[in-house]
């Protein structure tokens, strides 16, 4: 999966100036694997797959193949605005300012539409791993690494944003090398949801780690809410059953075609979904899966391919598109790369028969240029956001560029 | 920016002036890539051991570390000033010019002991798991093959002490298994190494 791949430059920084601080009085610690590489066999360490590495300069659309991208008859897909490096998670003010996360630099972003013109402002700098971001009442709501954090009447202060109010911190006490990044979401009870993922690849989390959890802004209380979930960034409550929908990231070296990615469905607090014993419902880890069944567990609501690392995920309740679109859900596929042939790196739509079975298609493609190279791809989509005229955001963080698909009636 | 070209460009020749650098403004270079070729080379090809080559180096891998020099992560006395004035764009430009350049032959000349050793560390170590079969680099990881010795040294003791910045901690996590006397070898065979895909 997208799994763990990079640790942000702060964990390097402040490693070194623990180095510099201890050096007189003992050697310097060894640096661990980095985490991606974690749970690879003797013989997959000799493997040539690895994860992909962002632009961090960021890229223009002029130099990548845009017109590649496709979508269903009748809709279109365009840039919406470039100049946005590592771009991921996305959430929308009342004023309609689109306020940006980044994962591996420290910026989130605000994009003001100025009548079919649109600015790039770098709105908050310096932060740990900003992935989350949520807009709720005038005020943007801010996950780190290690902390959510409030700015209020954001939005008419652009120019000059207000100090950071903490809601919650130690969010991340053993600094941990993988899934440290946390998407961000308001849920229907008005508590923040965020995921803590698994410290590494395939290891024995802690308590408060594989799982999704939430906080209320108001306490600051936390509690877990779902465990056995190795990482989720991306989640979305149902329109009418409330009930929270979210992608999870299988694990890796366990070969091309296992386990897969998958989307699942929360009916009430404390389920346990499987990790690490259990992977897409019906596959025992070979080494903690020992004396256990997949029956302990929930099982998924949909299967999504292997290592096809499902980010942002949201249902549809614009008014843009066709009526069978309403209540969908649109999911980013930013991977694969733990695989010897690659798939994904697309949109996907899940759609419901009559009995509430998911299905899904591909919705928005043409990111995936060939599957056997290194690197597959030429864009990788992040996160989806529906804007209040219906069209759907699609954020690339490969290249720092915000998509819209809109669809015209004929 | 064009106050932020000038101070580069005044910084370039105090460069000459107090570094090893010697190399004049030359000609079809564009402007932006005037400071740059001072140290490393008109056509990227640097000829002090100390710099680096960037002739035909992947174009991210030199848009990423001009980033990772701004941002302060890492830092050189003579790189972080020149990176601090460049914009994203800048970077992406620079990136575009260096890696169509042609890599030279190179100059450096290994030891015949570590000619026969150097491939087999770089197998044992995973060198070429990441920088490709030939070390010519990919994506955001750097052509080694053909890079200056000194160069070569100084970045695997710094990945090895934790002093030299990596975007993704893979090579600080390499290095950690490499010897002083394996770095040597490794180096010695990677700068004799001619950048070729033949």
């Amino acid at each position: 999966m997208i799994a763990a791949p990079f640790r942000p430059f702060i964990s390097l920084a402040s490693a070194l100036v623990c180095v510099l601080i201890t050096n007189a009085a003992q050697a310097q610690a060894p640096a661990a694997p980095p985490s991606w590489q974690q749970g690879r066999s003797t013989e997959q360490e000799k493997s040539t797959l690895h994860p992909f590495a962002i632009e961090v300069t960021g890229k223009s659309a002029k130099q990548l193949p845009v017109d590649k991208l496709k979508v269903p008859d009748g809709f279109k897909v365009e840039v919406w605005v470039e100049g946005l490096p590592g771009a991921r998670s996305m959430a929308l003010g009342s004023k309609g300012t689109v306020f940006v996360g980044t994962r591996q630099l420290k910026d989130v972003y605000a994009v003001v539409d100025r009548g079919g013109k649109r600015e790039v402002k770098t709105l908050l700098k310096g932060l740990d791993s900003p992935n989350g971001v949520v807009f709720s009442r005038g005020t943007l709501y801010v996950a780190e690494r290690h902390r959510i954090t409030r700015y209020d009447g954001i939005e008419s202060r652009l120019d000059n944003p207000p100090e950071a109010k903490v809601v919650v911190d130690g969010l991340d006490p053993q600094q941990q090398p993988g899934h440290f990044w946390k998407f961000l979401a308001l849920g229907p009870d008005g508590k923040l949801y965020y995921n803590v993922g698994a410290p590494g690849n395939i290891v024995m989390p802690a308590y408060f780690q594989a799982g999704i959890s939430r906080v209320d802004p108001k306490t600051g209380i936390i509690e877990n809410y779902a465990q056995g979930v190795r990482n989720s960034v991306g989640f979305d409550w149902h329109p009418q059953t409330k009930q929270l929908w979210f992608g999870n990231h299988g694990r890796d070296w366990l070969g091309d075609e296992s386990p897969n990615d998958t989307l699942h469905v929360a009916t009430r607090k404390g389920q346990h979904f499987g990790y690490p014993y259990c992977h897409q419902g019906d596959t025992l880890d070979p080494e903690f899966g020992k004396n256990r069944s997949c029956s302990e567990f929930a099982p998924p609501a949909l299967k999504l391919g292997a290592h096809i690392a499902p980010i942002g995920m949201r249902f549809y309740t614009g008014k843009m598109f066709p009526a069978e679109y309403q209540n969908n859900i649109f999911i980013a596929f930013r991977g694969s790369w733990n695989r010897t042939i690659k798939q994904g790196y697309n949109v996907t739509r899940v759609s419901f028969d009559a009995d509430g079975k998911p299905k899904m298609e591909p919705f928005l493609t043409g990111f995936l240029t060939d599957d056997k190279a290194d690197p597959p791809m030429w864009g990788r989509p992040n996160d989806v956001m529906v804007m209040r005229d219906g069209s759907l955001l699609v954020s690339d963080d490969q290249n720092g560029i915000i998509y819209r698909v809109s669809y015209a009636t004929k | 920016m064009n106050g932020n070209r000038s101070a580069v460009a005044m910084f370039a020749a105090a460069l000459s002036f107090f570094s090893p650098c010697t190399a004049p403004a030359a000609e079809g270079v564009p402007p932006k890539a005037q400071a740059c070729i001072v140290c490393h080379g008109p056509d990227g090809n640097s000829a002090a051991p100390a710099m680096p080559s960037l002739a035909g180096q992947p174009a991210q891998f030199i848009s990423m570390e001009l980033f990772l020099f701004r941002q302060g992560d890492r830092k050189d006395p003579q790189m972080s000033p020149i990176a601090a004035n460049l914009s994203n764009a800048d970077m992406n430009e620079l990136a575009a010019y260096f890696t169509k350049q042609r890599p030279a032959a190179p100059s450096h000349k290994t030891a015949p002991e570590n000619a026969a050793a150097g491939p087999k560390l770089a197998q044992q170590f995973n060198c070429v798991q990441c920088h490709g079969p030939a070390l010519l680099g990919q994506q955001h990881i750097p052509r080694l093959a053909g890079q200056q010795h000194q160069y070569l040294l100084t970045q695997l003791r710094g990945f090895k002490t934790h002093t030299r910045a990596d975007f993704d901690g893979n090579m600080t996590s390499a290095a950690e298994l490499l010897s002083e006397k394996d770095i040597e070898i490794l180096a010695d065979y990677l700068s004799g190494l001619t950048p070729s895909r033949d």
